[in-house]
């Protein structure tokens, strides 16, 4: 059962129309790339016979769905659309090299746009290190929040401190 | 020790949810918690006591500090009988893990002596979230640095949802499923860069992210790093296991799991 990717930046999502760009640390636009397709062009289907045999009574669930990835592009945009713009920002959180504030715009409970509005790290080496994270932070946030759900497993404790700021952030303005 | 995040998140039932995020255990563990009936002061209370049980079983089970009991048993400076019982504990589920995971969980074929690392993080985890159900929350999430255990709901005819996290796109989840009790993915990035493939930036092992569900996060826990490890005779361990169900994603990108995860989507 080869699952196509789930891009979670989907119009499907109840409540949430996707988002449609982010800022990035130094406040410069900074649009979030529309997916160009499955990433797993040179995977191999995941072959039946083993997926069969690790369940203990076979194949249960999503038989024969492969599912293509939603688009940034592909979002309704209906729910949310209209309202106020509003901005808040979440509490500095320990992020693993240093202490990290989220700072979120939405329109409706549409989240627009987020940026990093406090950064502190301990040393050069975690100022190169967040340099390079921050944007796939963007980028993981982004996820869990458009999918409207309670956590990431898998995901790294940089990833969850600057979720916390941002969920924070997102209280403040009343959206979930 | 730092405690921060505190505050409230609108949730289901008569009172929004309590989060709360701790620095322990060399990771952040965020709580959600739904109080139901219970006041907010005996949210906060069984939130603390939560967290106490995080930094004491950080205290045991550390390999990184030198003084710990579990380092003192590895270096064969005290003996089992010397250990807080919690230790023996562990170590017996270790035991079941072994046994679970057909063998791809070994926490005594670790260099340097047992090390059952692979476990605890879901064990105590699953411990700290005992403790908010036994307070009398009516619901919890206890995220222990991507390792995460549950109960009740979140609200109304709700379920927990967590989403997998994608392993080479930061901008994906590989899936989301609906929790009851526990989810633990492990994964080839946490290793290091040094396993990427330089040409196609993917892990250059067999597997690239291994998630198991079920009704324990100790040994969730422990069977997705068997997963990891052992790819898909380990998945098949898993699939044979009452109530637990496993998702494998290969290095190139190929996916197996046991049927029976219930993914969302």
């Amino acid at each position: 059962v080869q699952r196509a990717p789930l891009l979670v930046i989907s119009g499907a999502v109840a409540g949430f129309a996707g988002l449609i760009g982010w800022h990035s640390m130094a406040g410069a636009p900074a649009p979030l790339a529309a997916p160009a397709g499955p990433a797993r062009a040179a995977g191999k289907p995941a072959q039946a016979g083993k997926a069969a045999a690790a369940g203990s009574s076979g194949h249960r669930g999503r038989a024969g769905t492969t599912r293509q990835p939603a688009t940034a592009g592909g979002a309704t945009g209906a729910a949310g659309a209209a309202g106020a713009v509003r901005t808040a920002t979440g509490p500095a959180e320990n992020f693993g090299y240093g202490t990290i504030a989220v700072r979120v715009t939405v329109r409706g409970n549409r989240v627009i746009a987020a940026s990093v509005s406090i950064l502190s790290t301990l040393e050069p080496t975690s100022q190169q290190i967040s340099g390079q994270a921050i944007p796939i932070l963007h980028s993981e946030v982004l996820a869990a929040h458009s999918a409207n759900i309670n956590g990431v497993s898998g995901a790294t404790y940089t990833s969850q401190g600057y979720y916390q700021s941002l969920q924070a952030a997102l209280a403040k303005l009343h959206v979930s | 020790l730092t405690a921060t995040g505190a505050g409230a998140a609108p949730g289901a039932g008569d009172a929004p949810a309590v989060t709360h995020t701790e620095d322990v255990m060399g990771t952040i563990v965020s709580f959600t918690v739904v109080p139901g009936g219970l006041p907010a002061t005996a949210v906060r209370a069984a939130v603390a006591d939560a967290c106490r049980v995080l930094h004491r079983a950080d205290e045991m089970f550390s390999t990184w500090k030198p003084d710990s009991p579990v380092s003192r048993l590895r270096r064969g400076e005290a003996t089992l009988s010397m250990m807080p019982a919690e230790v023996a504990d562990v170590l017996e589920l270790c035991d079941e893990a072994r046994t679970a995971s057909r063998g791809w969980f070994d926490p005594w074929a670790m260099p340097g002596g047992v090390d059952p690392t692979g476990l605890v993080k879901g064990w105590a985890v699953e411990r700290a979230a005992a403790v908010l159900r036994q307070a009398g929350a009516a619901a919890a999430l206890v995220n222990g640095g991507g390792d995460l255990a549950a109960f009740g709901a979140p609200g109304p005819g709700a379920r927990w949802r967590v989403g997998i996290r994608h392993p080479w796109r930061p901008d994906a989840l590989a899936g989301i499923v609906e929790v009851q009790a526990a989810i633990a993915t492990s994964a080839a990035y946490e290793r290091g860069a040094h396993l990427l493939d330089p040409a196609t930036g993917r892990p250059a092992s067999g597997v690239a992210s291994a998630t198991v569900t079920g009704p324990s996060l100790a040994l969730a826990d422990a069977l997705a790093t068997a997963v990891a490890v052992g790819s898909d005779e380990a998945l098949a361990a898993v699939g044979a296991l009452d109530g637990y169900e496993g998702y494998l994603i290969r290095a190139d990108g190929s996916e197996a799991d046991t049927g029976g995860i219930g993914f969302v989507r």
